[in-house]
């Protein structure tokens, strides 16, 4: 291959270098033990998507080009160069992995693959190769935080429209969604669209709070797109501006990656301490209901219900009781789903993989099969997009409700142990989603039904 | 025979203690020597205190919990190569001298008949491991993901665990450790010799095949994903960062 682009991309892993993705690179043991934490590779059987294979693609390079034995003995490692053949598959596991990091979770070494597809997606923007969806999406996110003054009236116009509901809904004719106010002690930053900001500007106006709305959004498509120079700028357009108001806290809506970004990832990128809280809108609202802020209303919601653990505010950030503490006090029928907590499953929306058209089979149809089969449907009301978006824990419930009465597609999965046969239907309830005892039951409802 | 002797079994043990030392030395040089990142890459929950980190990261490393949550069958077997294996290591620390205390209990017999047992079990346990990863491999993601380095690993491992098999199970009522003390700690002292015992019976033949394969295994080791070994501590410590 052309000796300036392989230059170049083995410069960005030697720029990316650093302990972890070394020790990554070498003691990997290729035992595969991560397969059967992986839901796309479970749902899809296909090798591509199996982790240690995923981070494999760049240990290739790794040995050519970063070890002796490697150098002198590549056959021994199936060591390559980041050719075409290479960048193609290495295209397809990078963007489609989640970065739910439940591999992490079960490998006996902790490796993280997705750190190591950090990587990958850095390799793949310097070859030209990075997702142009996601690429455009975050050159939108700085344009608009470059030229904030031509997009102001619109926001603001946006945010009018949904105080006008806010009104409605609280009764208060005085209630505001309050954009650029200077001693706020809150800034919100929601996603764009009005699913993520009318109920938090809701419970925002009944718990009193002096707050203020972000004009940005808190989505980073430029994490997601591997760029982290793009993502820290888009970051620091809300970090900005919650200096300029002077505000106490930053508030995070249900974007889970936002939130790890902010929590985990910001004050490394960019060498500074925040002056401010961040919280998960998740953790606010808790922090409301045990100090009186607001008062909610048991019994509203009817059948049982659940809470599917977000694996970047869950596993990767750390909440989990806040959320189970709201459902708890929103029903006494509260059922916690098997697995849960940092072993939950990922819903398979995650990692910016909704915006990429080209992976909406390997989203849906396949890669999160666990999902209708564990006979829970989820009724969150924000994001009605698809079903892998719906336990994104955005309103912190999941009603287990009758079955889904979708045919679930069989016959072609490997290595998945529920896809082949009627019997296997039992295996995967056995195997992985697992209810309560009520839910139990209605998993072999469902079971009948499907058959 | 003696020949192959002193090229597996007196040079052999010297360049391999030269390679593997200081493999490991520069392996260990290059993971301290490269900055860590500056992210945190932990997951939750995480234990609040340094002690009760560091005691994560042992259970982690030692016992795997969470891998024997995904794959029973693949842990059981891992967990008892490794602790057969760590039995043997132990074992071969008659090499250097006898251990303390046993021998007054159990008698010079009694020792001998102690380690006959206790040496085969390990010996059967390592054997049975190896050829279930070796199996493992063969088929499915296993044969997909394998690359040449974990069949050569397994290939260099069989033949120290068979050699070492063959002299425990063949040999183990004729020659004992006494026998093989003198030849080891000829070596150790570098005044090397093999004992007449070794050189009379077969089993020099044995002797120098399993040193032969040991050799190669541990010259190998420090270039192999086998450094797992010692990278496990510091990358289960990273979980709880």
């Amino acid at each position: 291959m052309d000796s300036t682009q392989l230059t170049t991309l083995t410069g960005v892993i030697d720029k990316k270098m650093n302990r972890q993705l070394k020790q990554y690179m070498d003691i990997c043991a290729r035992c595969a033990i991560c397969k059967d934490a992986c839901h796309q590779y479970v749902g899809t059987g296909d090798f591509k998507y199996l982790p240690a294979r995923r981070a494999e693609l760049i240990r290739q390079i790794y040995k050519k080009y970063f070890t002796k034995t490697g150098e002198f003995v590549p056959a021994l490692y199936e060591a390559r160069d980041p050719d075409d053949n290479l960048l193609d598959e290495l295209y397809d596991s990078t963007y489609a992995c989640t970065g739910c990091r439940r591999c992490m979770y079960y490998c006996p070494f902790s490796i993280d693959t997705a750190w190591i597809l950090s990587v990958a997606k850095a390799i793949l923007i310097a070859a030209g190769r990075g997702n142009e969806m996601l690429g455009q999406l975050a050159d939108a996110a700085l344009f608009k935080g470059d030229n904030v003054e031509m997009f102001k009236d619109v926001i603001v116009s946006g945010f009018k429209d949904i105080e006008v509901e806010v009104q409605e809904i609280t009764g208060n004719p005085n209630a505001q969604v309050p954009v650029d106010k200077q001693g706020a002690d809150i800034l919100y930053v929601a996603l764009a669209g009005a699913h993520s900001i009318r109920p938090a500007a809701v419970i925002f106006e009944e718990a009193g709070a002096n707050w203020t709305i972000s004009m940005f959004e808190a989505a980073n498509y430029g994490f997601f797109d591997g760029d982290i120079e793009k993502a820290r700028l888009i970051t620091k357009r809300f970090i900005d501006e919650a200096k300029r108001l002077g505000v106490k806290e930053i508030v995070v809506p249900e974007c889970g990656h936002a939130y790890r970004v902010l929590e985990l990832f910001y004050e490394a990128w960019s060498k500074e301490k925040m002056p401010f809280k961040v919280s998960h809108i998740l953790e606010k609202v808790d922090e409301y209901i045990k100090d009186g802020s607001i008062t909610v209303e048991k019994g509203l919601l009817t059948g049982t219900v659940t809470y599917h653990d977000p694996c970047q505010i869950g596993r990767n950030g750390g909440i989990f009781e806040q959320p189970r503490d709201i459902v708890q006090s929103l029903t006494d029928n509260f059922v916690d789903l098997t697995p849960n907590r940092e072993q939950q499953w990922c819903c398979g929306g995650g990692g910016g993989i909704v915006a990429m058209e080209e992976f909406t089979e390997t989203r849906l149809d396949r890669g999160t099969q666990h999902t209708p089969r564990s006979g829970y449907r989820c009724t969150s009301g924000h994001r009605p997009r698809g079903r892998s978006d719906a336990a994104q824990g955005q309103e912190a419930h999941a009603r287990i409700d009758e079955p889904r009465d979708r045919e679930p597609q069989r016959g072609t999965l490997r290595g998945a142990p529920f896809a082949s046969s009627p019997d296997s239907d039992a295996q995967a309830a056995a195997y992985r989603t697992r209810l309560g005892s009520t839910a139990r039951g209605r998993a072999s409802n469902h079971k009948r039904i499907s058959q | 025979m003696e020949t192959y002797l002193w090229i597996t079994s007196v040079w052999g043990i010297y360049l391999t203690a030269v390679v593997f030392f200081g493999g490991m030395a520069w392996r260990i040089y290059q993971w301290a020597t490269t900055p860590k990142s500056p992210i945190r890459l932990g997951m939750f929950p995480k234990p609040k205190t340094g002690a009760g980190r560091f005691s994560k990261m042992l259970t982690d490393t030692f016992i795997a919990p969470q891998s024997f949550k995904i794959e029973p069958t693949m842990w059981l077997f891992a967990f008892a190569f490794h602790i057969a294996a760590l039995g043997a290591f132990v074992g071969h620390a008659r090499l250097f001298r006898e251990f303390p205390i046993l021998p007054e209990l159990l008698g010079e017999a009694g020792m001998n008949s102690f380690a006959a047992w206790s040496g085969s079990i390990a010996g059967i346990i390592m054997l049975v491991g190896v050829l279930y990863w070796i199996g493992r491999r063969t088929y499915g993601p296993f044969k997909n993901l394998s690359v040449p380095e974990d069949y050569l690993l397994l290939f260099l491992l069989l033949g120290v665990i068979a050699m070492g098999d063959h002299m425990r199970f063949v040999y183990g009522d004729i020659v004992h450790a006494a026998t093989y003390r003198e030849w080891f700690m000829s070596v150790m002292t570098f005044k090397p010799a093999f004992p007449a015992k070794l050189l009379e019976s077969n089993v020099g033949i044995s002797l120098g095949t399993h040193m032969l394969f040991t050799d190669l295994f541990l010259m190998y080791f420090p270039f192999s994903k086998l450094v797992h070994s010692i990278g496990a501590f510091s990358s289960n410590l990273v979980r709880s960062e």
